[in-house]
């Protein structure tokens, strides 16, 4: 470690080095790079799951490693079709390791998780893009959320459907509430990025604790059926799951509608791309801000819901999803609320698909891992666009 | 693991209120935040890197020091300064990437480090037995705890408190470091730094390598993360991996803002005050579950860290033409 | 007397996001020399100024500063060569002293280097204290003394700018490039700038090169000038050639549609 006052021309430090070897290798031809990305997450996956033992399985493996080179090469600057050729060459592997019942039963498993990181996402990526507010707190809205269905459906023994309703509005008007106690006046002042996510963290303690304050520590159930499962084509799901999976897709999928037909979501997400250039466009922002918080917050206490039916409840039970719904958030480009649905979605069942090769315990670090490589490739996200400097 | 600040069982008695043994052990913990937060300052107060892994870079320091001498026999003392140097070959991995990046993005990464970091720990059962954390490396800690008593005895101090030497040990680094970092922070090496903090184009259009500090910058402050997670390995003498969640960070920032930014003495103060009001809280003889009382706890610690930010973002003791947090 | 040019650049392009910025631009600037940077309003000045100097990299050309290449090397790298920059908008360290501010740039600080800091204590403090001297030498051409121990953020637009570049110049520049040095200081301070460039050029033989808009500065301030449009050099020469350049006046007429030279 050597601090920068060394005269031109003389020598450079190791850290230097490394940086300038790095920046070179960024410039290599495309090709290049992705050969050498897929090669080494080949070699990864392989070696940290078991040799090929035939010979026919290093060809396939071959095979599999220079399709997915091929179909890279016309795919340059398209990083969600290479990001989508990269996965399914890592199927591919899967599948002929696994076989593709087993890869098929986890991608199930995967896409309840799936839904509930992408429903979190959506509403966590359009409050940062539009009000640049990491918000820390997104996580204890979904326990929030998931508090309120159990005093509905178990403390009052209402059917499940009501506490899911009544968990969305509550959520919801918690959203809306902070907006306007916390965030409008605190924008009003012009507040700094840090400034905020502190607070949001302090939000985050008093949210979380709170419901520690009422509810204790214990775990608890909803009310639902934890053991009926359906099966169809050899696949087993629960039925609890299988709903799940429904609503959450359908929600998804009016969400990501209302996000593209409504005059409301075209505004929400030209929004969520300049603040200011809306604004100086017309857009009643204000207006605009407080359906963000309405559904971001719904739609994370919908999540919690979902999170509460295939788990348990507990006071952290929102926090740990954080992390995840932050990478799904990244992933998709910060901003970029379709991006943040696709990769929610994607990076639930690449978790679980994870668990073929890594011990369950470690396939959040996997998530994280993901993550950060995602970061160190390509900071905008895969399907952000990137901005000029 | 939901009340990571529970270092005694609960239920304690009023009469632990006026109790030394007590409050040296409080003391320790504010000790170990101090030199935590102590790294947060250099980043977040000085070149304006928003590290949110730190609790990682502790988690690091304690697991190799543990490693290192419980399984793998090392001599303890040799184990401290090998463990800073593996501390610090992380924080270079961890920086050389993502140190590039926009500040929110660096923060995210950092946390997610951290996480995986935790993760790891948790299961690589093989190197760092799990869940059930590691014991057995402080016997050389305490053979000179005992001869710190000792002293201590013969100065006509006969019931020391059994954790004292670990207070005193504590404190004297945590005092060390802050004068230390304050000399340094002097110097036309801390100047830079701030230049780095204030505007990092600038810096770099007079001729400073602001990548260069900033990696110095998180390499230091993951030492010093690994100091404190000696400290608090032999505090508790095992090393667990619920001891280095998230919430640890946090309340490094919570204690970094209390105290002020850019002031290392600051540092101090927060801890201070945000473990005295912490365990006092205790004794309030509140008609309420111990459960609840944790929890209310961190009700207050949420509340105070929002009204800081509302209303004096550059904390209790920090300058406001230094703020750094507003703009 | 033909000295090689102490700057050199040669066919630098940058597209960002598939529009051309800047789209090979050529230019010598002559050693010792006081060169304008002129063009209409996104002529791709600025963008010309930031790929010289490292802050952006050229998709392809090549540039050298007294005979050693620049493009593709950090900022950092260049500024000690002794090509230094001013930013359009300035970058004072709002947060810093001004004395700090100008110390800050000094070169050869031993003291900038952490082991140095750590294990030679003494070594810088002599140098500091030259440094010092020097700040405040330059805070008193710039009429900023009485500022010196101020946090740069209380300071007013026109102070900013002459921080800025008074620190420029704590960097001992052969060669200082300034983005619009004019804009926003009142005409008096105006003049004390320009006098001191002629200063600086007749006493340590810096180079400038700069980027105004202020026509009647470029002609009577200059002895070169360079005019870009649509990201190319379209003419060079002595001001008042380039006034009645016919390319010029296009340019200026059809890019900005109104104004001109006059």
């Amino acid at each position: 470690m050597e601090a920068g006052t060394l005269g031109p021309g003389q020598e450079r430090t190791m850290g230097e080095r490394f940086a300038h070897a790095l920046n070179r290798f960024s410039e290599a031809p495309y090709v290049v790079k992705a050969g050498i990305g897929i090669f080494l997450l080949d070699l990864v996956l392989v070696l940290a799951d078991r040799r090929p033992d035939s010979v026919g399985e290093w060809v396939l493996l071959l095979a599999i490693f220079a399709a997915t080179v091929a179909a890279m090469v016309p795919l340059e600057r398209r990083p969600a079709a290479t990001a989508a050729v990269v996965l399914a060459n890592v199927v591919a592997i899967l599948i002929l390791y696994h076989g593709l019942h087993e890869v098929s039963q986890r991608g199930i498993n995967g896409l309840s998780l799936g839904a509930i990181y992408a429903l979190g996402a959506v509403g966590l990526t359009l409050v940062y893009g539009i009000l640049k507010l990491v918000n820390f707190a997104h996580g204890d809205f979904l326990t929030f959320g998931a508090y309120m269905a159990y005093l509905v459906n178990v403390t009052w023994e209402l059917p499940l459907v009501f506490g899911l309703a009544f968990a969305v509005l509550t959520t919801a008007l918690l959203g809306i509430g902070l907006e306007k106690v916390m965030w409008g006046p605190m924008r009003g002042r012009g507040a700094g990025m840090l400034q905020l996510l502190l607070m949001a963290i302090g939000l985050a303690f008093v949210i979380r604790y709170g419901i520690q304050f009422v509810w204790g520590t214990e775990l608890r159930q909803l009310n639902v059926n934890r053991t009926d499962t359906v099966n169809f084509l050899d696949l087993r799901v629960g039925r609890t799951q299988l709903i799940v999976i429904i609503v959450g897709f359908v929600t998804l999928i009016a969400t990501g509608l209302m996000l593209r037909m409504t005059l409301l979501g075209k505004r929400m997400r030209a929004l969520s791309d300049d603040l200011d250039l809306a604004e100086t466009s017309g857009i009643d922002t204000s207006r605009v801000i407080l359906y963000t918080w309405l559904f971001a917050a719904g739609l994370a206490g919908l999540a919690g819901v979902f999170a509460g039916a295939i788990t348990q409840l507990q006071p952290e039970l929102g926090f740990e999803l954080l992390l995840p719904i932050f990478a799904a958030v990244v992933l998709g480009g910060i901003g970029n609320a379709f991006g943040a649905l696709t990769a929610g979605i994607v990076l639930g069942v690449v978790i679980e698909w994870s668990t073929l090769i890594v011990a369950p315990g470690l396939k959040l670090a996997v998530g994280f891992v993901i993550l950060i490589i995602v970061l160190i490739i390509r900071p905008e996200g895969i399907f952000g666009h990137a901005r000029t400097v | 693991m939901t009340d990571p600040l529970a270092i005694f069982p609960l239920g304690l008695t009023f009469e632990a209120f006026t109790d030394i043994d007590f409050w040296t052990s409080v003391g320790i913990f504010a000790g170990i935040y101090t030199i935590f937060a102590l790294g947060l300052q250099l980043n977040v107060g000085f070149t304006g890197i928003q590290n949110f892994g730190q609790a990682g870079f502790m988690a690091i320091g304690a697991y190799s020091m543990a490693i290192l001498t419980a399984e793998e026999g090392m001599n303890f003392w040799l184990s401290l300064p090998i463990s800073i140097l593996i501390t610090i070959a992380f924080g270079l991995i961890v920086g050389l990437p993502s140190l590039r990046l926009r500040a929110d993005y660096f923060a995210i990464a950092t946390i997610a480090f951290a996480e995986a970091i935790r993760l790891i720990a948790l299961n690589a059962r093989d190197l760092t037995n799990g869940a059930q954390g590691i014991f057995g490396f402080d016997d050389s800690w305490d053979s000179i705890s005992e001869s710190i008593e000792d002293f201590i005895i013969d100065l006509g101090w006969t019931d020391v408190p059994g954790l004292f030497p670990l207070f005193l040990v504590t404190w004297g680094i945590a005092v060390l470091m802050m004068f230390s970092l304050t000399r340094v922070q002097g110097t036309p090496w801390g100047r830079v730094l701030r230049a780095v903090r204030e505007d990092e184009d600038a810096a770099r259009a007079l001729g400073k390598n602001a990548f260069s500090y900033k990696l110095q910058s998180l390499a230091i402050a993951a030492s010093i993360g690994a100091v404190a997670g000696w400290l608090l390995a032999i505090q508790l003498a095992f090393v667990v991996p619920d001891e280095f969640q998230p919430i640890v960070t946090f309340i490094g920032y919570v204690v970094l803002v209390l105290g002020g930014l850019a002031n290392y003495w600051g540092v101090a103060v927060g801890a201070i005050i945000l473990w005295t009001v912490l365990e006092g809280l205790r004794f309030l003889e509140l008609p309420i579950s111990e459960t609840k009382i944790a929890a209310l706890r961190f009700i207050i610690v949420g509340l105070v860290l929002i009204g800081l930010m509302a209303f004096r973002p550059q904390g209790v003791f920090g300058k406001r033409e230094e703020m750094v947090l507003g703009d | 007397m033909t000295e090689a040019p102490i700057f050199e650049a040669e066919g630098i392009e940058k597209s960002f996001g598939g529009i051309r910025a800047v789209n090979g631009a050529t230019m010598d600037v002559k050693r010792g020399s006081i060169t304008a940077l002129i063009g209409p309003n996104g002529a791709g000045k600025t963008t010309f100024f930031n790929l010289i100097t490292g802050f952006y990299r050229p998709d392809r050309g090549r540039a050298r500063f007294d005979g050693r290449e620049v493009q593709g090397r950090p900022p950092y790298v260049i500024a000690r060569f002794g090509m230094v920059r001013t930013f359009q908008i300035t970058k004072a360290l709002a947060a810093m002293p001004v004395i700090d501010n100008m110390m800050l740039a000094a070169p050869d600080q031993p003291g900038e280097s952490l082991r140095n800091v750590l294990f030679r204590p003494l070594a810088w403090r002599k140098r500091e204290q030259e440094v010092h001297e020097q700040a405040i030498e330059l805070l008193d051409v710039f009429n900023l003394t009485r500022l010196a121990d101020h946090y740069a953020g209380t300071l007013s637009g026109g102070q900013r700018k002459l921080l800025e570049l008074a620190r420029a110049l704590m960097a001992q520049p052969r060669f200082l490039l300034l983005d619009e040095p004019m804009a926003g200081i009142n005409p008096t301070l105006g003049r004390r700038l320009l006098d001191h460039m002629q200063r600086l050029r007749a006493e340590d033989g810096v180079t400038f090169l700069f980027i105004e808009h202020d026509m009647e500065v470029v002609m009577n301030h200059s002895d070169r000038v360079i005019v870009m449009a649509e990201g190319r050099v379209i003419a060079e020469g002595e001001p008042q050639a380039v006034r009645s350049d016919r390319a010029v006046i296009d340019a200026y007429l059809g890019g900005a549609g109104h104004g001109g030279i006059e």
